[in-house]
């Protein structure tokens, strides 16, 4: 694999880059003049990544309503999708699942078929700790801690192309994601606006601070300093030229004013900049329910709210660019069949996840979940992980960006996979 | 094995061999070696001068010369200096003071876990206590949260998060202050190369006693010391699950079976009585924890801390190594270990001894959940039966195999020469470790008594990882530190988290691992506002850093204040560079418009409300002298002059390429 420096210093495309296209960075001309070359008709795709730290509920997000067990398991957590006078009921997506009612946002993306489920999606490794579960989920192999690189980070890796902008993979988060780990160029930022040289009041003073920095380092006797100098000023000049701070979203998209709303609000700016991202990676948090949960209202039908109404803001917001973008959401477990002393549930297995784009094969429930009967149970307790994370990784990589090197991304998976992608 | 390492002297090769089979330390008979650490430096070879050898020293051996430094270490003597290092016994009074402080410092594992209880335990306690409703939990976060803190205060409990507040900020100042520079750094390499993490809320709360108890004190001592040390803590046992490893066919897998077989049967005839089938079912759990083989320590100690992955072993050996682990685990405290608790409260420690439980402080080796069968790794046999010594030989083993060797120099090659050492240099290295039995010392000065760590390859190549940058500066410029957290934000900002990194193979040690373009940026910003007086609780003094001779302009200030902060480099570029943008005339006037009321402002900002109770006493302690007042004041006066200039010109040098690398 070619790495990004090496075709800088190899000098393949850089006498397009440079004076030609006036204002636009080099970068970018030279990954658009390489794009060109390599394949010309090709649109770049944008996978987004959304992990639900805490563990979601997936028996209360996508309710198997029909399913007496569960309906005994939890005396007060149980919803229906019977109408009543005073309770919101769940909305029936086919007769046997119930969608959250605080999720109303995503009913259309599912009944236009682009809005797809799993349930019973988890990971082989029946691991009840969040932070081992999240690590193999992240590192992509469940049965080993010592896996340095995270699943996203080897995806960049194999996409076939050289990484030439510091924005093919971006994590909206303050440190970088375990996903992230590795040795592919990745960008871990909580705010776009921080890609500047900043001195509070003194913005005379932080451009002749910028000037000085740019031109030491382009100066510089190392390689790496020199090169990452570079790219970093192209990017902070690209970023100011667009109003971050007063952007305005296409199709009055609204965006929940939360951390997730924000954090995706900055990915479609992003995409909209013709970066050239690829791979995105999002944080939603407050999914360990062990207490009070509720059911219409309350914890669980406000952390719903804000992540189907945030990824939904992000979905209108992209209308002009949905056909290259795929949004998928996952949570390192689920919880208990049974809800506990506290009005919750504790650490479970399996949950379900969500995936919205244009070829997914939408408006289904995929996956093999069984009724909740005693003998279907794992440990006697928890709904039983039927489709390997993997499986579910490991195809939407395929189908959306075109990695379809198993080996590397999943080392120790040789499963099958269950066509959440239309092909 | 390297051929020039038989040529020069069997003998060594020979014990060698017989290390690698696992003998006993030979080291000695090889008294021969006792003059390792009088040999001469060869930097004069290399090219460089007594000055620049010192400041190359310095910028391997510590977190940055402080001004001056670099002449106090050649009037030392740069072996003598480095001896001293080695040694760490210089006296550290003026940061025990600061660290005085810090309550949660001295605190035992078990104090801890009583009185800064993870969250989730205080909300059990709170509710068990009738303190806050379970119905409530949660619907009224203020109230709520407010009914906590007073049970909490009642309790004598403080929160979780303010003892890494005070973990951290000792770090921080640790590693800004103390005069034996080289046993923290050391402490950071061990640190990181035995990963653990806050990130896992099972072991986060014996970080703190890990660094201190477990790793400064081995830091510089024997490998084998450092690596049983870590196998048997608290941090490192829940980091990697060992402490919950045991024989996989014991009495409560029996149990286990049972239990649920029972739940299966009433679950079928009784059709759901969800009450009772939920008790079966905590049952099933709690027999579930407590049963079954992990492997997760067992491997890593191989891939990650001795043989490395290439070390020869395979998985079957890591298996059987895990089994040999098995009933490794903590001691009864606070919430922990409540089966044992149980136990020992009924029959003692003397009974516990008796029963073949083995106690070590926090760690406890339980014979009841040891695998008692025979084991077989790397072709060494362990038991049957044989205890809690089938792990200590274990460990041994593998701290004296050579692929350990050859793993373990590497490692430190790459930290303090260059990201790609050179084989002839490592040669030399692992025959120290062998022969020296892992002695860290001396492997480190066989290293920097060889002529390749003073080559031109070596001096200024490493890339500064961002605490090192952080610190360093603070080293640089003599700042005060009043608010140590507020350098973790911006240490997190640039890319480092310290104690938060999730993997256990801790942070790569590599240029390009740090360097990439929004790290890069926030460096720059992070000189910035150090020179300029934006992070609160960080004070520097730039006038009294050139002994208050005042530059007269931005042009003569750049040379004068490069070569303070870069000492011994040639620094022609960076000053040719710069000068053209700082000779607009009306330059200073400018900036200092546009400067000088906001920042005056700042700089005069009360402590800020999100200082901890022990930065605040720093705080309050250190404006107590009056001397300190005085020369706050000068600054003072200085600001509304030149200085937001002058802050700015250093900013820029402390963020240019070239004080990124050391």
């Amino acid at each position: 694999m070619v790495s990004r420096r090496g075709f800088l210093r190899s000098g393949g495309l850089a006498l397009l880059g440079v004076g030609l296209m006036g204002g636009i960075p080099g970068f970018l001309a030279e990954a658009a003049a390489n794009e060109q070359i390599i394949s010309p008709y090709k649109k770049r795709k944008t996978l987004i990544c959304i992990f639900q730290r805490g563990a979601m509920d997936g028996l209360m997000a996508v309710t198997p309503f029909t399913d007496d067990y569960l309906k005994a398991a939890r005396p007060t957590l149980f919803m229906s999708a019977a109408k009543t006078n005073n309770a919101s009921p769940l909305i029936d997506l086919d007769g046997r699942f119930g969608l959250h009612p605080s999720m109303k946002a995503f009913e259309p993306m599912f009944r236009e078929k682009r809005l797809g489920i799993v349930h019973g999606i988890g990971s082989p490794n029946n691991t009840r700790s969040h932070f081992d579960a999240q690590d193999y989920m992240e590192s992509g192999t469940p049965f080993n801690k010592g896996t340095s690189s995270g699943w996203l980070n080897r995806a960049v890796g194999l996409l076939g192309h050289d990484t030439l902008t510091p924005f093919t993979a971006v994590s909206m988060t303050s440190a970088m994601p375990r996903s992230f780990y590795g040795d592919n160029p990745s960008v871990s930022i909580s705010n776009l606006q921080d890609f500047a040289i900043q001195m509070r009041g003194n913005p005379m003073g932080a451009n002749m601070a910028a000037k000085s920095f740019e031109d030491l380092y382009d100066k510089t006797s190392s390689t790496l300093l020199k090169q990452t100098g570079k790219e970093s000023f192209e990017a902070m000049k690209m970023l100011q030229k667009t109003n971050i701070k007063n952007y305005t979203p296409a199709n009055n998209a609204v965006y929940p004013n939360s951390a997730l709303g924000n954090s995706l609000k900055q990915i479609a700016q992003l995409v909209k900049m013709d970066v050239g991202l690829e791979v995105a990676f999002a944080e939603s948090n407050g999914w360990d329910t062990h207490f009070n949960q509720g059911t219409e209202n309350g914890i669980f039908a406000r952390n719903v709210a804000d992540l189907s109404n945030s990824i939904m803001a992000l979905w209108t917001d992209l209308d002009a660019y949905q056909d290259d973008m795929t949004v998928m959401t996952m949570t390192e477990f689920g919880r208990t069949v049974h809800q506990n002393g506290t009005g919750g549930t504790d650490h479970g297995r399996a949950s379900c996840n969500f995936i919205l784009g244009n070829s997914i094969n939408g408006g289904i429930v995929h996956g093999n979940m069984k009724p909740l009967a005693i003998e279907n149970l794992e440990d006697g307790r928890d709904l039983a992980v039927s489709t390997d994370f993997r499986s579910v990784f490991s195809e939407v990589a395929d189908k959306h960006l075109g990695i379809n090197n198993d080996r590397i991304l999943f080392p120790d998976w040789k499963g099958e996979r269950i066509g959440v992608m239309r092909v | 094995m390297p051929s020039a390492f038989v040529k020069n002297n069997k003998k060594y090769f020979f014990s060698a061999v017989l290390l690698v089979a696992g003998a006993v330390a030979l080291s000695s008979f090889f008294e021969d070696n006792q003059n390792i650490r009088q040999a001469k430096f060869p930097y004069k070879q290399q090219g460089l001068t007594e000055k620049q050898a010192a400041a190359h020293l310095l910028s391997r051996f510590t977190y940055g010369a402080t001004p001056g430094e670099i002449d106090a270490v050649v009037k030392t003597g740069l072996e003598n200096w480095f001896n001293q290092q080695l040694d760490a016994k210089l006296p550290d009074d003026s940061l025990n003071l600061l660290l005085a402080n810090f309550d949660a410092l001295k605190l035992s594992n078990t104090q801890i876990v009583n009185q800064y209880p993870k969250n989730a335990q205080v909300l059990r306690m709170a509710i068990s206590a009738g303190v806050v409703n379970k119905d409530s939990v949660k619907t009224d976060r203020k109230a709520y949260r407010d009914l906590l803190l007073g049970y909490m205060q009642q309790n004598g409990m403080k929160p979780e998060q303010e003892l890494y507040r005070q973990f951290i900020s000792q770090k921080i100042l640790r590693a800004a202050y103390t005069n034996n520079q080289l046993q923290e750094v050391m402490t950071s390499f061990w640190f990181n190369h035995f990963n653990v993490s806050i990130t896992k809320n099972d072991c986060a709360q014996f970080i703190p006693d890990y660094e201190r108890d477990v790793i400064r004190p081995n830091a510089l001592g024997k490998f084998s010391d450092i690596l049983l040390a870590t196998a048997k803590s608290p941090a490192m046992l829940y980091y990697l699950d060992n402490f919950t490893s045991s024989a996989a066919n014991d009495d409560n897998g029996a149990n286990k079976n049972a239990l649920r077989r029972r739940l299966m049967q009433n679950m079928a005839a009784q059709n759901a009585d969800t009450g009772r089938a939920a008790i079966l079912m905590n049952k099933v759990q709690k027999a579930k924890k407590a049963q079954g083989l992990n492997e997760n320590y067992a491997r890593e100690v191989m891939e990650l801390h001795t043989l490395g992955v290439d070390g020869g072993y395979t998985q079957q050996d890591v298996t059987q190594a895990a089994k040999v682990l098995t009933g490794w685990t903590i001691y009864p405290m606070g919430q922990y270990g409540k089966a044992v608790k149980s136990i020992a409260d009924k029959i003692g420690n003397d009974g516990l001894q008796s029963r073949g439980f083995v106690r070590d402080s926090d760690f406890l080796f339980n014979p009841n959940r040891h695998d008692k069968t025979e084991k077989v790794v790397l072709g060494k046999h362990f038991g049957p039966d044989g205890g809690y010594e089938e792990g200590v030989q274990l460990l041994s083993m593998l701290a004296h195999n050579q692929a350990t060797a050859k793993f373990i120099t590497r490692k430190i090659a790459v930290r303090f020469v260059n990201d790609n050492p050179p084989q002839s240099l490592l040669d030399k290295m692992v025959k120290t470790f062998i022969i020296k039995d892992g002695d860290i010392k001396q492997v480190l000065y066989t290293m920097v008594s060889s002529p390749e760590f003073w080559s031109a390859s070596a001096v200024r190549e490493k890339t500064k990882s961002p605490f090192e940058l952080a610190i360093g500066s603070v080293r640089s410029l003599n700042a005060n530190v009043t608010q140590p957290y507020q350098l973790f934000n911006w240490i997190n900002k640039m890319g480092e988290k310290i104690y938060y990194y999730q993997a256990p193979t801790g942070f790569p040690d590599k240029g390009q691992y740090w360097i990439n373009t929004g790290a890069l940026l926030n460096r720059m910003n992070f000189g910035l506002a150090l020179t300029t007086g934006r992070i609160p609780g960080v004070k520097v003094d730039l006038a009294a850093l050139n002994n208050h001779h005042e530059p007269e302009s931005a042009q003569a200030a750049l040379p004068v204040y490069s070569k303070l902060i870069m000492p011994e480099r040639k620094l022609d570029e960076t000053t040719k560079r710069l000068t053209p943008l700082l000779t607009d005339p009306n330059l200073v006037q400018k900036v200092d418009e546009a400067s000088s009321d906001k920042l005056y402002a700042r700089v005069n900002e009360p402590a800020s409300m999100s200082m901890t109770s022990a930065d605040k006493a720093i705080a309050d302690s250190k404006l107590d002298s009056k001397q300190n007042k005085k020369n706050n004041v000068t600054a003072m006066q200085t600001t509304s002059g030149s200085n937001s200039m002058l802050g700015q010109v250093v900013g820029v040098i402390i963020g240019s390429p070239e004080y990124q690398r050391r």
